[in-house]
Order: C-alpha cells, then sequence, then structure tokens
C-alpha cells in the first residue's frame, strides 16, 4: 500500500516536472515567434516607409513634370499667337506690302525661314549656339521661337 | 555473471540499435534557404534622336510688276525659270504649319527626355 503511494507521488512528481518542462519549452518557442514577428513587423515599418518616401519623390516628379509640359503647352500658345501677330498687326496684309516694298519683304521672309529652320534643329535637340544663350535684347533673338531659341531671353514691351 | 554480461551487452546492442536507426536525423535536414535579390531593371539607354540639320532655301516673291526681271536672274543664273508659287495668305498657312511641326518635335522631344529623366533617373535625361 505503502509503495504504491510513493509510487503515485513519484509519478504526480515526475509529470508535474515534465510539464514544467514542456510549459517552459513552449513559453521559450512563443517568446522566439513573438521576437521574430518584432523584427519582421520592425522591417516592414521601414521598407513601408522607404516605399511612402520614393512615392513622395515619385510624385513630386511627376508634378515638376506636369509644370514644365504645361509651361512649354503655354509658350507654343503664345508662340503661335506671336506669329500670326506678325501677319496681321495693324491691319498688316504681307501682300500688299510685298507689291509696294517686294525687296524687303523678301529678305525678311527669308530671314525668317531661316530663323524658323534654325527653331526647328533646335527642337530636334540641336545645342544652342553662344549667341542664342546671351541674346537678351529683341534686336538680338530669334523672333520666331525666343522661348526655345533665346532662354535668357525676358519678354519686354 | 554471465547473465549480467548477457543484460549489459543487449543494453549496449538496443542502444546502438538506436543510434544506427536515428543517427541520419540527428540534427536535422538542412533547410534550404531561398534568397530574393532585387535587381533593377536595366535601362535602355538609347541616344536621344540626333538634331536635324536644315538647309536652307531661298524665297523669291514675285509679283505682277518684277515676274519678268525674276525670271530673267533665274536665268542668267543657270536656272531653270520655273517657280512654285503659293499666295500671301497660304504663305501664312505654311508658316503657321511649319511652327507646329516644330511644337509637336519639341514637345516628343520634351516628353522622352521627360521619360527618361523618370525611369532612369537624372542624369540619363541629359541630351
Amino acid at each position: 500500500m505503502f509503495t504504491q503511494i510513493k509510487m503515485i507521488i513519484t509519478l504526480i512528481m515526475v509529470m508535474g516536472l515534465a510539464g514544467a518542462g514542456v510549459y517552459v519549452m513552449k513559453l521559450r518557442a512563443d517568446n522566439a515567434t513573438l521576437k521574430a514577428n518584432q523584427v519582421k513587423l520592425e522591417t516592414a515599418i521601414t521598407e513601408q516607409t522607404k516605399v511612402l518616401e520614393q512615392q513622395k519623390k515619385d510624385f513630386d516628379a511627376i508634378m515638376e513634370s506636369n509644370k514644365k509640359l504645361n509651361v512649354l503647352i503655354n509658350t507654343f500658345k503664345k508662340d503661335l499667337q506671336d506669329l500670326d501677330k506678325r501677319f496681321t498687326k495693324k491691319n498688316r496684309d504681307i501682300g500688299k506690302l510685298a507689291l509696294q516694298r517686294t525687296k524687303s519683304i523678301e529678305r525678311i521672309v527669308n530671314k525668317g525661314g531661316k530663323n524658323a529652320a534654325r527653331c526647328i534643329e533646335l527642337a530636334s535637340g540641336a545645342d544652342h549656339t553662344e549667341a542664342e544663350l546671351k541674346a537678351t535684347l529683341k534686336s538680338q533673338i530669334n523672333p520666331e521661337c525666343p522661348a526655345l531659341a533665346n532662354p535668357n531671353f525676358v519678354h519686354y514691351e | 555473471m554471465q547473465i549480467q554480461i548477457l543484460y549489459t551487452m543487449n543494453k549496449i546492442f538496443a542502444i546502438l540499435t538506436i543510434l544506427l536507426l536515428t543517427g541520419c536525423s540527428i540534427g536535422g535536414e538542412k533547410k534550404v534557404k531561398i534568397f530574393s535579390v532585387e535587381k533593377p531593371r536595366e535601362n535602355l539607354n538609347y541616344p536621344m534622336p540626333t538634331p536635324l540639320q536644315m538647309e536652307e532655301i531661298f524665297w523669291h516673291i514675285i509679283t505682277s510688276k518684277n515676274a519678268e526681271e525674276v525670271f530673267k536672274k533665274l536665268e542668267e543664273a543657270g536656272i531653270d525659270p520655273v517657280l512654285f508659287g503659293i499666295t500671301d495668305k497660304d504663305f501664312q498657312v505654311l508658316a503657321r504649319n511649319f511652327a507646329q511641326i516644330r511644337q509637336k518635335l519639341q514637345e516628343t522631344n520634351n516628353l522622352l527626355q521627360e521619360y527618361k529623366k523618370y525611369y532612369e533617373g537624372e542624369n540619363n535625361g541629359k541630351m
């Protein structure tokens, strides 16, 4: 009888110890999992921050690019208006002018054609000449496309 | 005494058998590690289109008064006395058309540069 009680007590003790051991092992495993989770979360937060920063940079770049293109398109409109003005300013009739001052108009038309050709070269990516870059006066600029040909020219009346 | 030896031998045999059977699994299989390395896409790196080089042309203005003189000058210079003409109004249209073509060219070139700058970085956006 006494032996049986001893055995039961021993069994309970052994099982208790084993249970405690298993529990400690489980706690350790949980701790390791939590640590790993923490590391993953921190990494994810860092990555997310990087992504957000990159998104902001991209957004700024897109906005700047759009602004540039809008400015360019507005310049185009102005250039076309200026071209029309040159033909029709003060009820100007280029045909009648050519009848009256044939040689002068021929000279003006040829100069205009030369300037327009230069504008096409620049629009296709040609480098500016030093004179084009330095031009700040109306007499120095290419009137066909001043915004493109003479970036340092500021329009004045 | 002999039984004792046999008993010990049995124990050793049992332990060795267990070791023999489980030996390969001690330490477990090595885990295969998979790395994912982010490699940026290669840049296209096309050179920007070569700028155009326009050839010069000369515009003759002919009126009813100077027509004969113009044709005479052409003949004297050894040029066929023939001209392809447009009216003053059509000249304005031609000038406007050319301006629009130039603007489209500039816009396309600019877009190309902006795309290049955006996707390939600041340094590659330059012409």
